[in-house]
């Protein structure tokens, strides 16, 4: 595959310049490229030992005339290596400069269309190379990646059911009632995150009990991306950086760029990564004894229990239905190339998974093709395109009043129960539970299937270019269009389905949403250098987004013999929810640079949006920062231990749309025995609510020492939430039982710290580290409606209450006395603590994370408590008097027993591998293959926490709160070991 | 740069294409508003409107019945997934009913959507000139169907927090009533009531819309009127006022020798946008974890052969289920599916409270009436002694029997002031008995 003409062509074309060389004598020219094959303007070319020098000019074309030859001469230009050349004869020598792998990585977004290096940004962004997200061990889903690697992200896993369903939340409580996570933007394309229930609340009754949040736990649609496909990954966390993005970037940005194609040889690369995954942490049963059986289930129980006790036959149900192995396989194939005009990055992956529950799975297919195209000087097209198929099998979890999911079906089962279908396949009903939870796993089916498109494209036109200024037009487009079919199916055969036992004789649940965004902006950057060394840059431009999604959902019961249509049933119902939105809006920036000394940035958005009261009014959301590099100075001679020393501040604010359906007041239709009726919505929507605002000031300074081997950055910052929409409760007998309103201010304080370094490097060994460590603080500084409860099932239990002055996550409990705070759902801080070492040709990483306080409501207990079933039922370690087993003491006890601290400490990431020396490969297909790498990596291979079930990583209602840590018999979370080949050639 | 020029020519264009866009204002995308129908309004929207109270009558219906019987214990509700009716409810240990969890909040937001839906009709019919669409005897009508529903929905919630009162004049959303005392609530309950009585005397022949089956029997102005009348004549022995009852009963569908069970019913089925019955759980479906278990008493304290407890009840094939230190074998049998009808108010009801309003005023038609309903469950004439207090523990002897699992007993046993005569199932570990609860706390979000 390599080019074995390349001295042909030299000697062509040096028999072509040979005229010239008779003429110019001892004059060197040529062209000055980047690896992308653009031509590098103002590139210094230096005769190595001496002062003579010249830079090249717009074109990069440089002539330079020596007095002696052979010479070396030395090319150079920011953010690119320096390049040593020897030549010997006068005329055209191009050089390629390769990018300074470094320098790329410290480039950080300013502006909707411009960057700017990491050591002028006055923002505290966070990124992610392909190594940091992909390197120690390919995490399941995107979101995944995101773990421990940076200050200032609280990621949570809501389910262990294959197929993601993960929270991040960027620098604390953004939202008590609107979008808390973060808008994801890929190459440009507004990217949809949606998790869209599959109707499973019609069976399980979750949401009958009043809290009318979806606990079905369906996937985020971010997982659909693929981690393998992404160059890097910038997170603006807070306003002050993300103002630009203006009404929908209060949460934070996470702006994703994919792997391009560079200009030279077509590069393959081909990975195979195979593993299993095992629960974490189950439970165990009860030790029973007779006597214990005997005073919790009564006399009939007991018999059964000494007879499968002789037998043998008693069974650790929770052991059959989550000790699975289930098995993992990620493939992954790319190649990339191309010449100075055209790049193409080509990449397909395919992703299967089994859980740790049988019948429960992920399987995901990603093409990619990204295209760059640079027909002219002036012009640059690029083009990114992804499909993505994706089916996931989530099984039947969570809450339930119904008694019919699996895990609240095991809460009620005994070792002695028989569950176990017989020699026909004949499944007994439970004898103690609605529902046989062996019958549940193999029959029932919940299944969500994704067919996606996301296509993004850009032009930049250099319309004008002159040495000391320029002007550049940028105009993007992008489309993410998505079919998702969901496809829930309860057989009738389940125990609970029987007509005999009151069910609904099967039911089919069918949900098709068809998703469509698009958004399109056009840019002018204007770049102005004064004569002593002043940049202004200047951008201004328009953006213009539109969403609509539309999710049918059918509900099918009495199904007919064992159809699943929804037509061969007796009873169907249908549910229709659409969304449209459309925004639009402007952009404008100046940015000044004082010869790297000063650095300020200014800016505002305005945004008007068909989700506002009124549509066509514009809000406003400005930006200002300062960065100042004190190393700049001139303090501090050159070669002194001081790379950088910097000071830094922003302020930002962001908006946050009112959620859907908040501005009206509306009816929803029901039937009564076939005769239509429409009944009050019970929340009253107010159509002049105004979009959250979110003001956050940062200031910061990042360090740099010994070359860049040490570096410390540190920031502080204060995000307030103002017009904070509050669903507030009303008093029933209006007719409503809640408002939306804003009523309140949020407060967050924060501290971010981060330190990374290489203690020892030399050609053997080197040793890179990083640690950061983040906390915050929520606070609602101002309420003005009554404080209220939300987020869980009720104060007897734990519940999240609202509250001026307390934080925003407390947990309350009701005494006697009345209400206590008992928890808070808030870490008391994060860290992270990442390690590489190189040693020859092993590489070997680890990622650990630690979550210090924090806590969960954890109703599993009490649940497995009722039913005499939990492992630490006979256990006295609760009681304060030390008379009462736990199983007994919980269920009578005030609800802080429930309220556990959810801390943890992980080892998320272990990653060892192995790359072939080169001498192994020479004779390998006539030399072709390039590297081959082997290794194994873990995911969350050690997990210590003392939290009483299965992870405090959880979350009963899913992704969009701020109130995750509730419990009820989740999916229990996994570890995967995975072993790993990789081949380029 | 001339070559340049048509480059930013063509920029300028795009931008103004860009900068023109209007963004497009949306209604309401999934649902009808409230606002849609202040103007204009139709015969059609009239009937869907009227339709959402058949709907929002039944929400949390079945959480009213299962406070009224586990409180009152005519059962016990066994769940696997939520303790509290087995807890709070019966008072297990130190527990106290709470102000914000479902059993109160539910039902009692329930029934004032219930009034508010019947509320808003009344302002979209005194709001705007409907003369074009509805006779004035159809706008009568209307209005006495709304009001009457208005004072049943009160009166159910007045049934759950009894003493602690409730609001009754809740129309302006903005300005709500005060809470008021339980008499002044179920006063202002029979003003209703008389008031919805005159507006259906003058409804014409029919109603401008049709009704589920649950109204068979009762779907004209003047036959709904004795259903108006026949709630208020239960009012009307709940506020101690026999003679009002008596008159009330007079132009109710009161029927000595009918059928026990003709009445108004909550009518459900498994379609889509439906309600399935609530209390339905079928026998063989009837788990420690889900079950509805016959407090045994109501097995110990029945006469011998009476068919309502085998009617009403059933054992359990496999035998004695526990959950949380309670037992039983024997589960409730009202209904025999999902589709089964509740019952709003029925014939065997108003024969006893024809009996209590006649206990004092006209003993022997008490006796004939208890003797009515005795003998429809097979057993003998009453022939007990006939002073008032042997009557009134044989009226309330059959209610219960007669009216089991409806919702009647609890607030019958505190009418007498006999909740103490209720029995008591567990102690815990500490010594703490069960409680009897009078009634529920008014909801936490009332700011009361």
């Amino acid at each position: 595959m390599k080019q074995n003409n390349f001295r042909g062509r030299l000697s062509l074309l040096f028999l072509f310049m040979f005229p010239c060389f008779l003429f110019a004598q001892n004059v060197i020219t040529g062209t000055v490229m980047t690896a992308e094959g653009t031509t590098m303007p103002f590139a210094n070319v230096i005769e190595k030992g001496t002062s003579n020098g010249v830079t090249s000019d717009i074109d990069g074309k440089y002539s330079i005339e020596v007095a002696n030859l052979p010479v070396v001469l030395e090319f150079s230009s920011l953010g690119f290596t320096t390049f040593e050349k020897s030549v010997a004869r006068a005329g055209a020598t191009n050089v390629v400069l390769e990018a300074d792998a470094q320098a790329l990585e410290e480039v950080v977004i300013t502006g909707l269309a411009t960057s700017i290096e990491r050591t002028n940004s006055a923002n505290a962004v966070a990124s992610l190379t392909a190594e940091d997200i992909v390197g120690t061990t390919p995490p399941s889903t995107l979101d995944g990646a995101l773990y421990g690697k940076f200050a200032g992200a609280i990621v949570n896993q809501n389910s262990g059911a294959p197929g993601g369903g993960l929270s991040v939340k960027l620098r604390g409580a953004t939202s008590l009632q609107g979008n808390t996570q973060p808008l994801y933007i890929i190459d440009g394309v507004y990217v949809d995150n949606s998790s869209i229930s599959a109707g499973l609340n019609a069976v399980s009754g979750a949401a009958n009990g009043g809290s009318a949040s979806n606990q079905d736990n369906p996937t985020n649609r971010i997982a659909d991306i693929n981690p393998e496909d992404i160059a890097n990954i910038e997170i603006l966390k807070g306003a002050s950086a993300a103002a630009i993005y203006g009404s929908r970037a209060a949460a934070g940005v996470v702006i994703i760029t994919t792997k391009r194609g560079k200009a030279g040889e077509t590069k393959f690369r081909f990975s195979q990564a195979t593993g299993w995954n095992e629960a974490i942490n189950l439970q165990g049963t009860r030790d029973y004894t007779e006597e214990r059986v005997l005073n919790t289930y009564g006399e009939a129980a007991l018999a059964d229990f000494i007879a499968a006790r002789n037998n043998g036959t008693l069974v650790d149900y929770e052991d059959e239905i989550f000790g699975e192995k289930g098995f993992i396989s990620n493939t992954n194939f790319s190649m990339s190339g191309g010449d100075a005009k055209s790049k193409f990055f080509a990449g397909v992956s395919h992703n299967n998974e089994n859980g740790i529950v049988s019948n429960t799975g992920y399987e995901k297919t990603s093409l990619r093709l990204n295209l760059d195209h640079k027909p002219a000087d002036w012009v640059k097209f690029n083009l990114s395109s992804n499909y993505i198929y994706s089916s996931s099998d989530r099984g039947f979890f969570n809450n339930d009043n119904t008694g019919t999911t699996i895990g609240i079906a095991l809460t009620a089962t005994r070792p002695w129960d028989q569950l176990f279908p017989n020699a026909d396949g004949i499944y007994p009903d439970h004898p103690n539970n609605a529902s046989n939870p062996l019958q549940t796993r193999d029959l029932v089916r919940n299944n969500e299937t994704v067919n996606r498109f996301i296509v993004g494209g850009s032009m930049n036109l250099d319309v004008y270019k002159a040495d000391n200024s320029s002007l550049e037009i940028i105009l993007r487009g992008g489309l993410d269009s998505y079919a998702q079919k969901t496809r829930v199916i309860f057989p009738k055969e389940l125990q609970f389905q029987k007509p005999a036992n009151g069910g609904l004789n099967g039911v089919s649940v069918q949900g098709d949403t068809q998703n469509k965004n698009y958004n399109l902006s056009a840019f002018a950057v204007h770049n102005f250098t004064t004569a002593n060394d002043i940049n202004f840059r200047t951008q201004a431009g328009v953006t213009n987004e539109f969403f609509d999604r539309n999710t049918v959902l059918i509900t099918a019961s009495g199904l007919v013999a064992s159809e699943t249509n929804v037509d061969q049933a007796a009873n169907t119902g249908v549910n229709q929810t659409r969304f449209i939105q459309e925004d639009s809006g402007f952009f404008a920036q100046e940015e000044v640079n004082i010869m790297d000394m000063f650095i300020a940035t200014f800016g505002v958005r305005g945004d008007k949006s068909s989700n506002n009261g009124d549509a066509n009014k514009l809000n406003y959301y400005p930006k200002a920062s300062l960065a100042t590099n004190l190393n700049e100075f001139g303090f501090w001679n050159e070669d002194g231990m001081w790379d950088q020393f910097k000071l830094r501040a922003a302020y930002g604010e962001a908006g946050n749309f009112p959620p859907s359906g908040a501005l009206f007041t509306s009816y929803n239709a029901f039937s009564t025995d076939g005769v239509l009726g429409i009944s009050l919505i019970g929340i009253r929507g107010d159509g002049d609510l105004k979009s959250e605002r979110q003001k956050e000031l940062e200031f910061g300074s990042d360090l740099e020492f010994f070359n860049g081997r040490l570096n410390f950055s540190g920031t502080y910052y204060i995000k307030t939430v103002d017009d904070l929409i509050l669903q507030s409760a009303l008093p029933p007998s209006s007719g409503y039982t809640s408002e939306f309103v804003n009523a309140g201010e949020l407060q967050n304080k924060g501290i971010e710290l981060s330190l990374s370094a290489t203690p020892f490097s030399n050609d053997d060994f080197q040793w890179d580290f990083s640690v950061n460590w983040f906390k915050n603080k929520s606070e609602i500084t101002r309420l003005d409606v009554e404080p209220f409860n939300i987020g869980a099932f009720g104060a007897g239990l734990g519940t999240f209450r609202i509250e001026e002055g307390k934080s925003a996550t407390q947990i309350v409990g009701a005494y006697p006395e009345g209400l206590r705070v008992i928890g808070d759902g808030e870490p008391d801080f994060q860290m992270g603590f990442n390690n590489v070492f190189k040693y020859k040709q092993f590489d070997f990483s680890f990622l650990w994370q630690w979550k210090k306080g924090g806590d969960n409501i954890n109703l599993t207990n009490l649940l497995t408590d009722l039913n005499g079933t939990s492992a630490d039922f006979d256990d006295i370690t609760l009681d304060p008097d030390g008379v009462i087993p736990n199983g007994q003491f919980r269920p009578n006890a005030p609800a802080d027993v429930f309220v556990q601290d959810a801390s943890y400490l992980r080892l998320r990431e272990i990653g060892l591998y192995y790359t072939l020396p080169d001498r192994y490969l020479d004779g390998v297909i006539g030399g072709a293959v390039d590297s081959v790498k082997l290794g194994f990596s873990g995911n969350n291979l050690i997990n210590i926490f003392d939290y009483n079930s299965y992870d405090p990583e959880v979350s009963n209602f899913g992704a969009g709160t701020i109130f995750t840590g509730v419990e009820v018999t989740p999916f229990p979370s996994s570890k995967r070991y995975m072993f790993h080949v990789a081949v380029n050639f | 740069m001339k070559k340049h020029i048509y480059k930013i020519v063509l920029f300028a264009a795009v931008i103004g294409t860009f900068v023109s866009c209007e963004v497009e204002e949306f209604s309401d995308l999934n649902n009808p508003e409230v606002d849609a129908f202040e103007n204009n309004l139709t015969r059609g929207d009239l009937q869907d409107l009227v339709g959402g109270l058949f709907y929002s009558s039944r929400v949390a219906l079945g959480t009213y019945l299962d406070d009224c019987g586990v409180i009152g214990r005519d059962y016990y509700r066994f769940s696997g997934s939520d303790p509290r009716f087995t807890n709070d409810l019966l008072g297990g240990g130190t527990t106290m009913l709470d102000n914000n969890t479902f059993y109160i909040t539910n039902p009692w937001a329930g029934r004032y959507r219930t009034v508010k839906n019947a509320n808003l009709i009344l302002g979209f019919l005194d709001g705007q000139d409907v003369s074009a669409q509805f006779s004035e005897a159809e706008v009568s009508a209307t209005k006495g169907l709304l009001k009457t529903y208005i004072a049943h929905e009160l009166l159910l919630n007045l049934n759950l927090t009894d003493e602690n009162g409730i609001r009754t004049d809740v129309a302006d959303e903005g300005n709500l009533g005060a809470f008021v005392s339980k008499t002044q609530a179920l006063n202002d309950i029979q003003a209703i009531l008389a008031d919805a009585a005159s507006d259906l005397a003058a409804g014409g022949s029919d109603f401008s819309f049709f009704f589920p089956s649950g109204f068979d029997g009762f779907d004209t102005p003047a036959t709904f009127l004795q259903v108006t009348n026949a709630i208020a004549a239960r009012v009307a022995i709940y506020r101690g006022d026999s003679a009002s009852a008596l008159s009330l009963l007079d132009n109710s569908f009161l029927e000595l020798n009918g059928d026990l069970n003709t009445g108004l019913y909550y009518d459900f089925s498994e379609a889509g946008t439906d309600l399935i019955n609530p209390i339905f759980i079928s026998v063989a479906g009837s788990v420690p974890s889900n079950a509805r278990v016959v407090h045994p008493s109501f097995l110990t304290d029945a006469e011998a052969d009476d068919a309502r407890v085998t009617n009403k009840t059933e054992p359990l094939p496999n035998g004695e289920i526990t959950l949380d230190n309670l037992a039983g074998d024997t589960v409730l049998n009202l209904y025999q599916s999902n589709n089964d009808a509740i019952p709003l108010i029925r014939n065997e009801e108003l024969i006893l409270i024809y009996a209590e309003a006649s206990i004092t005023s006209n003993p022997a038609n008490a006796v004939n009436a208890l003797s009515i309903v005795r003998m429809a469950a097979g057993l003998p004439a009453y022939t007990g002694p006939t002073d008032a207090a042997s009557l009134t523990t044989e009226m309330l002897k059959q209610r219960r029997y007669s009216l089991y699992g409806e919702g009647h007993r609890w607030i019958d046993v505190r009418r007498y002031g006999l909740l103490d005569t209720l029995p008591i199932d567990r102690v815990d570990t500490e010594g703490n008995p069960d409680d009897v609860w009078s009634s529920f706390p008014i909801p936490l979000t009332e700011n009361q």
